[in-house]
């Protein structure tokens, strides 16, 4: 069975991603959660919230986007 | 599970079957033109697209299919519904759902041309439509065998009942009737699959007793081991699923986008995401975790695949059980109708409108949205049919995958490039498209035995299924070509760049709508 270039790379590779210690992968899993998370609660309210045209004045949807985020970031702590 | 379905079960499965074609078939007689075929006269409410959001994305054979792999390998299948789609439709929710909407376009192709040139529209269209009606066949057979294993009905009869009751709503409503039928599916499918959900959790004493009971502790984890034997290791989870194919398949799947383009508002294209990732949180619970209660129930399955109809059979008395059949119906339904949809919008607007007849006007593009729609649908089941005539090697979840990650990863490359990089262009675009492709199909073809065997190569990848792997590194030959020749040819002219996100003008509402 022979090896080539893209079977070094490929293993290369691979070998790096085996020292990556469990609970800093869950880190990251949290932090890419975190950073989207962080930017919608960041979002100026107008791309946020209706134009009063549209008869929906009071709604904010980062309340749903960070609804949906924290229950990703308690499954991820969790599970 | 033939053999348990009562008269009650049937009198549920009859009512819910009747009552998504009527309603469909309702909508549809309020159709006059194109525009409301394809994207329901941009009338649709948020509530109603979130749903169809959902329902789209879980089809029959995945219900089985993810309670089966959760039996196998545990909760990582999970992170398909978690981290491989809330993240991304949350970006896509605020960033690129709103930017398509004010362009006005009809398809994700059709951007590209704007973007770049007819070149990269026909291209990408060309890929959709092949997976497209390759998937369709797929979807109508996969479902139509696992009606026949659950409740022994013949296949051929399955595939014609199916296409049938499919095509009827479909083809008369458009993307209207296949919203509000998939948000009435939606909501049959989290009521069934959560009913077994919950009495299986109440027979094993709750989910402390079920941890208890799991012989691997493993099979509660989501972030599995990069040497993991089985086939949801974190790299391919984090690298291929959450950060190329989730967001390739919510912001670049056409059957995805299309329906938040029909959106009554902005707002209202933005919420439906929101609502459909609020809604994505829960269905691992319904179609997962059924799968961990049946390693406690019955642990010598030889088949995964068994799971979730023995827990079905055990678990839900008369009538019940109806409502899961119905459940499981509605979900393939579900996709059948999106994807038949998408696929007559891509034929009738990027193929039709744009080579054929570019002076169509609304009566006929309806006229040939429903010709388009009548032909994919004869086409997917005579492509069923075939396929009943070849011998199954591989599960038809990761045919489906591997289909999608052949250029799903490429897609979105060039999709990100033309959105956010003013730069890029379009000969560039063009060449690492089809490169990214191309990559993308012999790294497919290298995981073949055959293959393998001719070259005496060992295989390229450790796992079972690669194809998460296809997609990162045909989106990283993608994206490195697309800039290198970017930057070696000539800038877009400004009719061009005007549509990178940042340099886009905003749009009335009425613009929009014309």
């Amino acid at each position: 069975m022979k090896s080539t270039p893209l079977h070094w790379i490929g293993e290369s590779v691979r070998d790096l991603l085996l020292l990556v210690p469990l609970p800093m992968v869950r880190v990251l899993f949290l932090t890419l959660l975190a950073v989207v998370l962080l930017w919608i609660l960041s979002l100026p309210r107008r791309e946020t919230t209706a134009p009063e045209s549209d008869g929906r004045s009071g709604a904010n949807l980062k309340v749903g986007a960070a609804i949906a985020l924290v229950m990703q970031l308690a499954i991820y702590t969790l599970l | 599970m033939a053999e348990t379905l009562t008269t009650p079960d049937y009198a549920i499965i009859l009512l819910y079957l009747v009552g998504t074609v009527g309603i469909g078939l309702v909508i549809g007689s309020r159709i006059k033109t194109g525009t409301d075929f394809f994207l329901g006269g941009r009338r649709l409410p948020w509530w109603a697209i979130g749903m169809s959001l959902v329902a789209t994305d879980i089809g029959g054979t995945d219900i089985i299919g993810v309670g089966g792999a959760a039996y196998a390998h545990g909760m990582a299948v999970s992170n398909f519904e978690w981290i491989g789609c809330v993240p991304a439709m949350i970006v896509a929710a605020f960033v690129f759902v709103p930017f398509f909407y004010r362009t006005g376009i009809y398809t994700v192709p059709e951007y590209m041309e704007r973007r770049y040139n007819a070149g990269v529209r026909t291209a990408l269209a060309v890929c959709w439509l092949i997976f497209m009606a390759c998937n369709l066949g797929i979807m109508l057979l996969a479902s139509a065998k696992m009606m026949s294993a659950l409740f022994g009905w013949d296949v051929t009869l399955c595939i014609a009942v199916t296409a049938v009751l499919v095509g009827l709503y479909t083809l008369t409503g458009g993307l209207a009737a296949v919203v509000y039928t998939d948000a009435i599916q939606c909501a049959v499918m989290i009521g069934g699959c959560l009913l077994v959900t919950g009495l299986g959790l109440y027979e094993i004493g709750g989910i402390e007793a079920l941890r208890a009971q799991l012989p691997n502790p493993e099979q509660t984890q989501l972030i599995l081991p990069a040497d993991s034997p089985s086939p949801f290791p974190w790299p391919g989870i984090f690298f291929g699923l959450a950060l190329i194919l989730s967001p390739a398949y919510w912001i670049g799947n056409q059957a995805i986008v299309q329906r938040s383009l029909g959106a009554e508002s902005e707002f209202a294209a933005k919420a439906s995401y929101v609502w459909g990732a609020v809604l994505k949180n829960l269905i691992p619970f319904i179609i997962a975790v059924p799968g961990l209660i049946a390693v406690a129930k019955f642990p010598d399955l030889a088949d995964g695949d068994q799971a979730y109809p023995m827990l079905v059979s055990t678990l839900l008395p008369v009538g019940l059980r109806g409502l899961f059949v119905a459940a499981f119906i509605a979900a393939l339904m579900s996709s059948i109708d999106s994807y038949l949809n998408s696929a007559a919008t891509i034929l009738a607007m990027d193929i039709y409108k744009r080579f054929i007849r570019p002076d169509a006007d609304e009566r006929q593009l309806l006229t040939i949205g429903r010709v388009t729609t009548a032909v994919f649908l004869t086409w997917a089941v005579v492509f069923a049919l075939l396929l009943t005539l070849l011998s199954e090697e591989s599960g038809v979840y990761a045919i489906f995958q591997t289909l999608m990650a052949f250029f799903q990863g490429p897609a979105l490359a060039i999709l990100l490039c033309g959105v956010l990089w003013r730069r890029a262009t379009g000969v560039a675009a063009l060449i690492g498209f089809l490169v990214g492709v191309i990559f993308s199909i012999s790294l497919f073809a290298f995981t073949q035995e055959a293959v393998l065997a001719w070259l005496g190569w060992k295989p390229l990848f450790q796992v079972s299924e690669p194809f998460l792997y296809f997609s990162v590194w045909a989106f990283v030959v993608t994206l490195s070509l697309v800039v290198v020749i970017s930057l070696l040819t000539t800038p877009e002219p400004e009719e061009k760049q005007q549509y990178v996100i940042s340099r886009f003008k905003i749009k009335s509402q009425e613009e929009v709508a014309a």
